[in-house]
């Protein structure tokens, strides 16, 4: 019995040790106030991990950004139905995860200028043909990324009660690859970037159907407006130096960051 | 048909495995809040005591009744836009607490039942020679409900462990947190959720097997 308590009591001081360190670390480490920026990690290639390493679009602009402010990045990866608690919590600055300016968020966040220009896309699995463009949806069964924007698209179509909407909080390109869904609904960028370097079968169906812009939200509060104005204000240099541009085509080929 | 790419399975794991700790630590932390918090609730639940035994039906009764995640998002996100000063703490620290009182519902429960399902005989019989409270508890009921106890505990453990995988939602990358990035990023599906499978059920099989020497080690008495 004693030494079954004694195990026990080891085994609590071990799990014990390591979150009161954990806690330590983080707040000796706020002098310097660090920018504390939520994602996902699971966006490729705005956000993604590879062998334990955080990167990604978001993650080079909003190194670029923190280096033009003068101040370091935490970031804090989450699943997106997180993000926003976190935001809304006071736990991150702002979320880099694409978020598109929407009426909806505009009521409870302030918005940098876009840094991202983009179209709604339809992919399919590849060789599917009943779907080719927006109003194939009709009657079929669409995925997409849950409290996204692509599902207020969707909702807002007019013949939107004729789609059955699906929402996923991850892996929803695996679903239509495997034909559960018959298509999913994406931004182009990312749609075209994974068909490209992954091995999912996959295609693009038609045209965009509508053009969002991606920015960076902010509390609506005296100090998130203020942070919002430096981080405009950075974004501003990025453009005139021409880092977005080069970061943009490092990992696109092309400048989205631009209308 | 597509081949599973080993190389990738192979070159996963010590990433992974770098996040079982956390899981472990976050799940054993958990059971042993959870333990002492289930023990005072089943305690309370046996003797009736008054007034809080109230609360304790409405507590075992919130916290069984609601899902774990829904908990979850409740403390971290929804309290903190109430209370601001509660944006401190951590989504570890969250998510222990949300397992602590979750789990505490149900072994309270499961407790509450062991001590009763010691034969009232026994407690007659202790009483009569003249053992205290205190005595009957420690040395006649406790051990006895410990023994009918372990299994169903045991089980709530397996249970904790495997409901650490919700912590990504409160931004805490644990194994299957870091699991989904990884497929995120490779996009090989198969590959990464059979590698955090296979960690999880080489850890429960290893509780299974300490289970299984706790229950012997408890029924010595009775079986000969």
């Amino acid at each position: 019995m004693k030494a079954l308590l004694l195990s026990v009591i080891a085994v609590l001081t071990l799990a014990i040790s390591p979150l009161s360190l954990a806690q330590a670390s983080a707040q000796s480490s706020g002098g310097s106030e660090p920018l504390n920026v939520g994602m996902s990690g699971r966006y490729f290639p705005f956000t993604f991990v590879e062998k334990d390493q955080l990167k990604g679009f978001e993650v080079d602009v909003m190194n670029a950004i923190a280096e033009e402010l003068g101040r370091e990045v935490n970031y804090h990866t989450a699943a997106f139905s997180g993000l926003f608690g976190m935001l809304e919590s006071g736990r991150v600055d702002t979320v880099a995860n694409q978020i598109t300016i929407t009426e909806d968020r505009q009521k409870k966040y302030v918005f940098t200028q876009p840094y991202v220009y983009d179209g709604a896309q339809v992919v399919t699995k590849k060789g599917n043909d009943e779907v080719s463009n927006v109003e194939d949806l009709k009657g079929k069964t669409v995925a997409v990324n849950l409290g996204s924007n692509f599902e207020a698209l969707l909702r807002d179509l007019p013949y939107a009660d004729q789609i059955d909407i699906r929402t996923y909080e991850s892996n929803l390109e695996q679903d239509t690859a495997l034909g559960r869904v018959d298509a999913f609904v994406m931004d182009r960028i990312s749609a075209s970037q994974i068909i490209k370097e992954k091995p999912l079968p996959l295609e693009l169906a038609g045209p965009t159907f509508s053009t969002i812009r991606n920015a960076y939200p902010f509390p609506d509060t005296e100090e998130g407006r203020a942070l919002r104005d430096d981080v405009d204000a950075a974004i501003d240099a990025l453009r005139e130096k021409g880092t977005l541009k080069k970061i943009s085509e490092s990992w696109f080929g092309t400048d989205i960051t631009r209308p | 048909m597509q081949v599973l790419d080993i190389t990738y399975m192979l070159e996963l794991v010590p990433i992974l495995l770098q996040y079982l700790p956390l899981t472990l630590e976050m799940a054993t932390l958990g059971m042993v809040l959870a333990l002492v918090l289930a023990g005072l609730l089943a305690v309370v639940r046996v003797l009736k005591i008054p007034v809080i035994n109230h609360f304790t039906i409405l507590f075992i009764s919130f916290f069984r009744g609601t899902p774990l995640l829904v908990q979850l998002f409740l403390f971290y996100y929804g309290l903190p836009q109430i209370f601001s000063s509660l944006t401190a703490i951590d989504g570890i620290t969250a998510t222990v607490m949300g397992l602590t009182m979750h789990f505490s519902a149900y072994m309270a429960e499961s407790i509450r039942a062991a001590i009763v399902g010691v034969d009232r005989s026994q407690t007659e019989a202790a009483l009569s020679i003249g053992m205290t409270n205190a005595q009957l508890m420690r040395r006649i009921v406790l051990p006895q409900a410990t023994r009918i106890a372990v299994p169903t505990l045991m089980n709530y453990f397996i249970d904790m462990i495997k409901a650490t995988s919700l912590a990504f939602t409160l931004g805490v990358t644990e194994l299957m947190g870091a699991t989904q990035k990884e497929a995120a990023g490779s996009f090989l599906y198969f590959e990464a959720f059979i590698v955090a499978a296979v960690m999880y059920w080489i850890v429960v099989e290893l509780l299974s097997w300490l289970q299984r020497f706790l229950e012997i080690r408890l029924n010595r008495a009775y079986s000969r």
